[in-house]
């Protein structure tokens, strides 16, 4: 995989819509130095208006729907949403829930999607450069 | 104060309340290797009675543990037990102590016990919300977990027809399991 | 009002709720007079997953223990914990001796992991970023540890009713030594770092202070208690499972420094010295450990039979990392789930010693002051200034207000 095109670091934004902690915790976990996810250039940054990648967890609580489509039209083009955990990508143990507005792709467009509960740091680094190789092609003007 | 037995407690209450004591109970457990003992202590009264017997338990313990608040749906019925706990601070002499209160569903109203305990407003809020009980004489009474826009009259813990049923987010093909259905 | 008189009101800053970095959202609204904050009102509900709803209506209580698991991601172990606690109450399950040492073992690992991570986060907050990567360092010895006996990082599924379902066998003695052994050599390091370091002392000393009776009235629980000189422990006071057995002290500031003021500096000795003392219960109960079973039940249909016959109810109460757990769990003849039951986590008391805590602060100071209660729920990001006499709003994202935070430092080290 020849990344090339990004000539700077990836900025991430990360956004909790009502999640338990526990991908949020991994997520932290991949920027501390055993595993380091800085020597890639990944960065958090704490304005969506600065980010690249949206990173999201949780499954989405009735209160946070609006917030979710705020910070997505907030996040410039080109973007890639990347979904840590399994809450957010099909519910797992709060599926019926009356509080609830479902899994996150039912409210956003979802690229890529990291599985387990919690995932592991190393799936999730996984899960970002394959979001990075995704935003090389729309930077170039690629289909996808 | 002295720390007073679990059975002590017990006959001081039904002195105090007189017939405002409807029912009693101690639990005990032995536990771990040495067998140590796990006690706690179940008083239930009229909801006439219920102010009293908070008095009585602040004068127990001076700033007493109030726990949580929880409500059952017994039918016709709300069962509120305060769960409080006395003589904290020291080695293996606190007891929790479960206050009792049977509400009939026609008239779900309780007095507030915020003046003597002030940390009990958020659970008065969210017995308020989720249950439908009006604490009467409560300071703030706005929703605390429940989103602004879920339409009153909806309550949570309530097992008939004013449970939130309408908004579940059901996955197409399922039908939702409800308590009382089999497999 | 004749023109040219102005009128000196306060403004309104609504804090929340989503944010950058660890927390979950929750809106803080901090009524400011100039720079000190008046007042506070803490708006919740942006986690609200209807967890006791799914209980009660949908889950068999089996898979009731796993939903309760993923209640909170940091401490894993406590809410299966009471909910285990309550319901061998109510059906009367007996739990083999072994099965309570392992139990108390999880729990301890828990609270190192957990005070670790929120050093580092308090670090962070105030400026110190290599005090944050530092601490995660050493934390991730822990969840090497943490993943060798139980399986996983988080969520460990380890717990059931009447037991756990893994042991601690002979071979794996000799590595959770080594564990130990690290945490004990540096300890000493962090201890440096986080109660003699000139900076932290600055930032940290008589801010977010919390007096013992504002504590006893608004009934704090956990560290946040301690460190105000309330001494309630449930491992001290009521013990449940293998703390029956040990000689667990309830641990405030004026072990260290002779008087209780109540402030973040407090809470920083509190929860170093918890670090140490469960590296201590754990090496005691791995002595103690008496050998046998470690599941009273362990064929599923008759497990799931009992519960769906049993009738009646049962309190857990566990001492969680940031204070008192408890659940309370009523069980009815015939019905395949849980009757009622009641969870109370430690956060939901001790969010109501913020507005305490935020009194007459800086805004700079907001951010240390409110992490020192370690939330479950937390922090800042989007801030959204309001003049009132003349309308005009000022928007400062988390950067600024983090930027605010550690000029305040840069400004006390000159």
């Amino acid at each position: 995989m020849n990344l090339k095109a990004f000539n700077r670091a990836l900025w991430v934004y990360h956004l909790n819509t009502g999640s338990c902690n526990g991908c949020d915790i991994e997520i932290l976990a991949v920027l501390t130095p055993r595993y380091d996810a800085e020597r890639f250039g990944v960065m958090l940054v704490g304005s969506p208006r600065h980010a690249d990648v949206l990173l999201v967890t949780g499954p989405v609580a009735r209160s946070m729907e609006a917030s979710v489509r705020r910070i997505y039209a907030q996040t410039p083009d080109p973007k890639v949403v990347i979904v840590v955990g399994n809450c957010g990508t099909e519910g797992d143990v709060f599926h019926e829930a009356y509080s609830l507005v479902g899994p996150v792709d039912q409210i956003i467009p979802v690229d890529v999607y990291v599985l387990g509960c919690a995932p592991r740091p190393e799936a999730i680094i996984h899960g970002v450069v394959m979001a990075w190789a995704k935003l090389e092609r729309l930077v170039k003007g690629e289909v996808v | 104060m002295e720390k007073l037995s679990p059975k002590a407690i017990i006959d001081s209450f039904s002195e105090k309340l007189g017939d405002g004591l409807v029912g009693s109970s101690i639990y005990e457990r032995e536990i771990a290797v040495k067998k140590n003992k796990f006690r706690s202590l179940w008083i239930e009264v009229q909801s006439s009675a219920f102010r009293a017997a908070v008095l009585h338990v602040c004068q127990l313990q001076e700033y007493p543990h109030l726990a949580i608040i929880s409500c059952s749906d017994l039918g016709s019925e709300v069962e509120l037990i305060y769960h409080f706990t006395i003589y904290y601070g020291q080695r293996f002499e606190e007891l929790s102590l479960g206050l009792k209160v049977k509400l009939p569903k026609t008239d779900l109203s309780i007095p507030t016990v915020t003046d003597l305990i002030p940390g009990a407003i958020f659970t008065e809020r969210e017995i308020q919300e989720m249950m439908g009980v009006e604490v009467v004489g409560i300071p703030d009474g706005r929703r605390l977990f429940i989103d602004e826009d879920v339409p009153e009259g909806i309550y949570p813990w309530r097992k008939d027809e004013t449970g939130p049923d309408k908004l579940l987010r059901v996955l197409p093909g399922r039908k939702p399991k409800r308590h009382d259905e089999k497999g | 009002m004749a023109v040219g008189e102005t009128e000196k009101t306060t403004y309104t800053i609504p804090v929340g709720p989503v944010h950058p970095a660890l927390k979950e959202p929750i809106q803080l609204m901090l009524e400011v007079d100039g720079e000190r904050v008046v007042n506070t009102d803490i708006l919740v509900g942006q986690v609200h997953r209807s967890i006791e709803w799914l209980g009660m209506n949908r889950n068999n209580p089996v898979q009731t223990l796993y939903l309760a698991e993923r209640i909170c991601g940091i401490c894993n172990i406590c809410h299966p914990f009471c909910l285990a606690i309550g319901v061998e109450q109510a059906a009367n399950i007996p739990v083999p001796e072994r099965a309570e040492y392992i139990r108390v073992i999880a729990a301890e690992m828990e609270r190192i992991h957990s005070h670790i991570l929120w050093a580092g986060v308090a670090a962070h907050e105030i400026g110190f970023d290599t005090v944050f990567y530092l601490t995660w360092r050493v934390r991730e010895e822990i969840m090497d540890l943490i993943e060798y006996i139980f399986g996983n990082r988080v969520t460990k599924g380890v717990l059931q009713y009447g037991g756990v379902r893994r042991d601690i066998t002979a071979e794996q003695l000799p590595r959770i030594r080594k564990s130990l052994d690290y945490y004990k050599s540096i300890y000493e390091h962090l201890r440096r770092i986080l109660l003699e370091d000139k900076t932290v002392k600055m930032r940290t000393r008589n801010v977010g202070v919390l007096s013992t009776e504002d504590a006893l009235k608004l009934l704090t629980v956990g560290p946040t208690g301690r460190a105000s000189g309330v001494p309630k422990d449930v491992r001290q006071d009521q013990p449940y499972s293998a703390y029956a057995d040990l000689d667990v002290e309830a641990i405030t500031p004026d072990m260290v420094t002779g008087t209780v003021v109540g402030d973040v500096y407090d809470r920083i000795i509190v929860r170093l010295l918890e670090i140490k003392q469960s590296v201590e219960i754990i090496e005691e109960c791995l002595e103690k450990m008496p050998a046998g079973p470690i599941m009273s039940e362990t064929k599923m249909p008759r497990l799931l039979r009992l519960l769906t016959d049993a009738a009646g109810e049962g309190i857990g109460r566990v001492e969680a990392p940031r204070g008192e757990d408890i659940h309370y769990v009523r069980l009815e003849a015939g019905s395949e789930t849980l009757g009622t039951w009641k969870v109370r986590a430690p956060t939901y008391v001790n969010l109501l010693a913020v507005p305490a805590i935020l009194q007459d602060m800086q805004i700079a100071d907001v951010p240390i002051a409110f992490a020192s209660i370690d939330p479950c729920q937390s922090c800042t990001n989007r801030v959204v200034v309001t003049d009132r006499a003349t309308g005009r709003k000022s928007i400062l994202d988390y950067q600024e207000l983090h930027r605010l935070s550690v000029e305040k430092t840069r400004d006390l080290q000159r």
